[in-house]
This record gives C-alpha cells, sequence and structure tokens, in this order.
C-alpha cells in the first residue's frame, strides 16, 4: 500500500504504516548510536597505534641523537661503517610520513628501521631492545 | 678414478670417540692434509664442546683439543677460514664463536652476537674476510673480518619465512645460499660495494625447487653446480654457472633447476656434501650414506646421476652431516 501524503482522511493510515515508522526510528537511533561508538572506537584504535608508531619512532630517533653526539665528539671510536648505519637510521626515521597513517609502505620503512637498528646494536656489541619490538616466531621449536 | 666403474665400497677406518652427547657437524681443515700437514678435522657437539682431531704419523686419529668452557649449548656447526687459522663455531646459545690456532692450543678471540636465538649454520666467503650465519630467528647475518680479529656486522637479511638452516658461500664468488624450513632457497649478493645486500632469487616449487625443509647446500669444486637435499626425499642439482651479480634487481634469476635424484631415499636427506672428484654424499635419517656421481649419458640433455653405493647402518643414529675429505692427488 502506498503512503500518499494527501491521504490525511485516512484514519488507518497511521496504523498501517506503524511497523514502517518504527523500522525507521529505530534505524536512525540505532545508526546514530552506532556512529557514535564508531567513532569514539576509531578514535582510540587511532590514538594506541599513533602512539605506538610514535613511541617507536622516538625511540629510534633519540638513540640516534645520542650516538651522532658520540660521533661529534669522538669519531674515531665508531668505524665508517657503523657512522653510515646511524646516518642512515636518522634518515629513515626523518623520511617516515608521519601524517600519512594509510601510506601502503609504513610497514615496510618500520621493518627496514627495526633491521637497521638491529645491524648498529650489533656493531656497538649493545643488547639494546625496543620494547614493543615485535620478536620473531617463538612458536616453532624444532631444535635441529 | 673412474667411478663408475667396478664395485665401491666405504669403510670405516677409525671411530673417534670423545663426545658425551650427539655430533652435529664437522669440517676438515682445508689447509691440511696437503703438503705434509697432519689432516685435521673438528667436530661440534651437543656437549657444548668442540673437538680437534688430527691425523698422526701412523695414520691413526687422536683428539688434540677440546675447545670448551666457552658455549652453553649445543654446537650446532663449524667452519674453517680459507687459510685453516681460524675456526668459527655457531651454537644454540645464539653466539658464533671465533678461534684461533695458536702453536696446538686453541682461543677465542671473537664473539658475534646478534642472533635473537639459536645460530644453525656459519660459512665462510671463499676471500675469509666474510662471515656468514643463519639461525632459527629465519635471518641471515653477514659479518666482514676487521684488523685484530674484529667483526663488523655488515647486514641482516631477511626473507625466509621460517628457521634458515644452512648458508654457503659460493666457491669464489661473493654470492651467499641460505636454506631453510620454508622450503626454498635464496641467493644473496650485494649491491656493487655498498653493503646492500639482498635477494637476487629464490628456489622454491615453482622453480623446481623442493616440497619440503631444505637441509642442506653443497657446491662443487668448479662453482657450477650445487647440490640441495631436503626432507622431500629428493637431492636436487643446480647450474650455478651464472653469476647472480648479473641479475641483481631483475626478478628472473639466472640459475636454475637442472635435474632431481629422486627414488633413492625414503627418509628425510639432512646433509650433502660434494667432493672434489665429484662425488655426491648424502646422508639421512635411515642412517645410511648414499654416493652419487654423474653419469655420462649423451643421450639425454640433463645430466644424471647414478647410485655409486649406499652404505647402511654407517651410523648408529641419524647421518646428519658428511663433509667430503679433500685429499690432495
Amino acid at each position: 500500500m502506498e503512503p500518499k501524503a494527501s491521504d490525511t482522511d485516512d484514519f488507518l493510515e497511521s496504523t498501517v504504516l506503524l511497523d514502517e515508522a518504527q523500522y525507521e526510528e529505530g534505524f536512525k537511533d540505532g545508526y546514530n548510536d552506532g556512529l557514535g561508538l564508531g567513532k569514539e572506537e576509531g578514535r582510540e584504535v587511532g590514538l594506541k597505534l599513533g602512539f605506538q608508531v610514535g613511541e617507536e619512532l622516538g625511540f629510534y630517533r633519540g638513540c640516534v641523537d645520542v650516538w651522532s653526539s658520540a660521533i661529534r665528539v669522538d669519531p674515531g671510536a665508531f668505524s665508517a661503517r657503523l657512522r653510515k648505519s646511524i646516518e642512515q637510521l636518522g634518515e629513515l626515521v626523518d623520511k617516515y610520513p608521519l601524517s600519512e597513517p594509510e601510506n601502503e609502505q609504513v610497514q615496510e620503512m618500520m621493518n627496514t628501521m627495526r633491521l637497521k637498528f638491529r645491524v648498529i646494536s650489533a656493531m656497538l656489541g649493545v643488547r639494546l631492545e625496543y620494547e614493543g619490538y615485535p620478536k620473531s616466531s617463538e612458536t616453532d621449536v624444532v631444535d635441529f | 678414478m673412474d667411478f663408475l666403474e667396478g664395485n665401491l665400497e666405504l669403510r670405516e677406518r677409525q671411530r673417534l670417540e670423545g663426545h658425551t652427547d650427539r655430533v652435529w657437524s664437522l669440517a676438515w681443515n682445508p689447509a691440511t692434509g696437503v703438503c705434509g700437514i697432519p689432516a685435521m678435522l673438528a667436530s661440534c657437539s651437543g656437549d657444548k664442546t668442540v673437538r680437534i682431531w688430527q691425523q698422526g704419523p701412523s695414520g691413526s686419529w687422536d683428539c688434540s683439543a677440546v675447545l670448551e668452557d666457552n658455549h652453553t649449548r649445543t654446537v650446532r656447526s663449524c667452519a674453517w677460514s680459507p687459510s685453516g687459522k681460524l675456526l668459527a663455531t655457531a651454537s644454540f646459545d645464539a653466539t658464533t664463536a671465533i678461534w684461533e690456532c695458536v702453536g696446538g692450543d686453541f682461543e677465542c678471540v671473537a664473539t658475534l652476537e646478534g642472533h635473537e636465538n639459536e645460530v644453525k649454520s656459519v660459512s665462510w666467503d671463499a676471500s675469509g674476510s666474510l662471515l656468514a650465519t643463519c639461525g632459527r630467528d629465519k635471518t641471515v647475518w653477514i659479518w666482514e673480518m676487521q684488523p685484530g680479529n674484529e667483526f663488523e656486522c655488515v647486514s641482516v637479511l631477511q626473507g625466509h619465512t621460517q628457521d634458515v638452516k644452512m648458508v654457503q658461500w659460493h666457491p669464489f664468488m661473493e654470492v651467499l645460499v641460505s636454506v631453510s624450513y620454508d622450503n626454498s632457497v635464496k641467493i644473496w649478493a650485494e649491491d656493487g660495494d655498498s653493503d646492500d645486500w639482498h635477494c637476487v632469487q629464490t628456489l622454491n616449487e615453482a622453480s623446481s625447487g623442493h616440497t619440503s625443509t631444505v637441509w642442506a647446500v653443497s657446491f662443487n669444486s668448479n662453482g657450477d653446480r650445487m647440490a640441495t637435499c631436503s626432507d622431500d626425499l629428493t637431492l636436487k642439482i643446480w647450474d650455478t654457472s651464472a653469476k647472480a651479480s648479473e641479475t641483481s634487481g631483475s626478478s628472473c634469476g639466472s640459475w636454475r633447476h637442472l635435474c632431481t635424484i629422486s627414488g633413492y631415499h625414503d627418509r628425510t636427506i639432512f646433509s650433502v656434501n660434494w667432493s672434489r672428484d665429484g662425488v655426491i654424499a648424502s646422508g639421512a635419517a635411515d642412517d645410511a650414506i648414499r654416493l652419487f656421481f654423474e653419469s655420462k649419458d649423451n643421450s639425454v640433455d640433463v645430466p644424471s646421476y647414478k647410485l655409486l653405493l649406499k652404505k647402511e647402518k654407517a651410523h648408529d643414529m641419524d647421518v646428519k652431516l658428511s663433509a667430503m675429505e679433500s685429499k690432495g692427488t
């Protein structure tokens, strides 16, 4: 049955259209609630992820800054390869697109930085680890 | 010596006893066994030590040194530098130790740390200046020797998706091969001189590669062939004559599959070794050693390999490693 705007005399109209009206109201309520919840969660997730990325980048930036200062004080204490690697890590941190979280390359860039950090740590002979660093799988334990 | 003629026999010359746990690997010192220098062998074990064996004037072998109190877990692999002066030992304790022979005694002169967990294999390149290690953390590390027995990490190579079982440098090219639990064989080369190492080729099932864990790899003395062995019960022979660096950057590789030796093994093949004479030895989980040789069958284009002999019950347990002695002619 088609609702007709002009048909205000049909006293049955509101009854007949009741379930549709209810549905629409319910839908509107649900949608608005969902929208609110979605925004809340989205903000939470974004904040968390952003914090994690920021914290890791900040960690590398901090390390690079300290090492660069040490290099300025006593360049001879660091081999050419080590100095170059520290410089490269600094560049990688700078290049990271902080305002483009949807950039497809960010995962790879992060991996490159983590790898570079491992190489530098090995060269420095220190067992430095960023706490949030995901370790390679502990689950396969075939000991051969 | 024409291996294809006549009956061949593999006879046990001597049983070297001393280790108190399984022996995982051994390596012949390349600077010995020639010019009157008695042959020297290193063996590494689950007992956390490495033993050095030397052949005496009577021909029998004695243990001349025990490298202990260093590794805190199984020593899984060992390798001599090309000069024979240094021995690298890779351990489940995540470190690789470098030992120097000083008048018969061995002294640990460096410890390479960096792997997150068990190191499975170590290999020196032909120049003796680069060392490669690999492990359960799925990475391959390249180290460069500096003056004063210092080692610097050049690169950490990621790419394998599982435990890397073995690494082996090409006999003369600066090209590294790694084999893994992920069923693939990867070839790594440097881009120019920039410390920029990357994977130039992956030999997996799509390239006629193995369909299960690849345990070992061995090059022939010419460097134009390499053999790999696997849990898939086959040995595969690859043409490695092309310079891997020629194709760096391009996705098509230049090393290719030549043939597959199948039907001879019914248990996992843990080790493969290509002798200077061209004999391929395999060690498998059925406690047997098998020797293969290329048969000169001119009717086919691809090389084929014949089984020369099978030595059963060669060991009481799985044959994990067979190393061919390089004897001077």
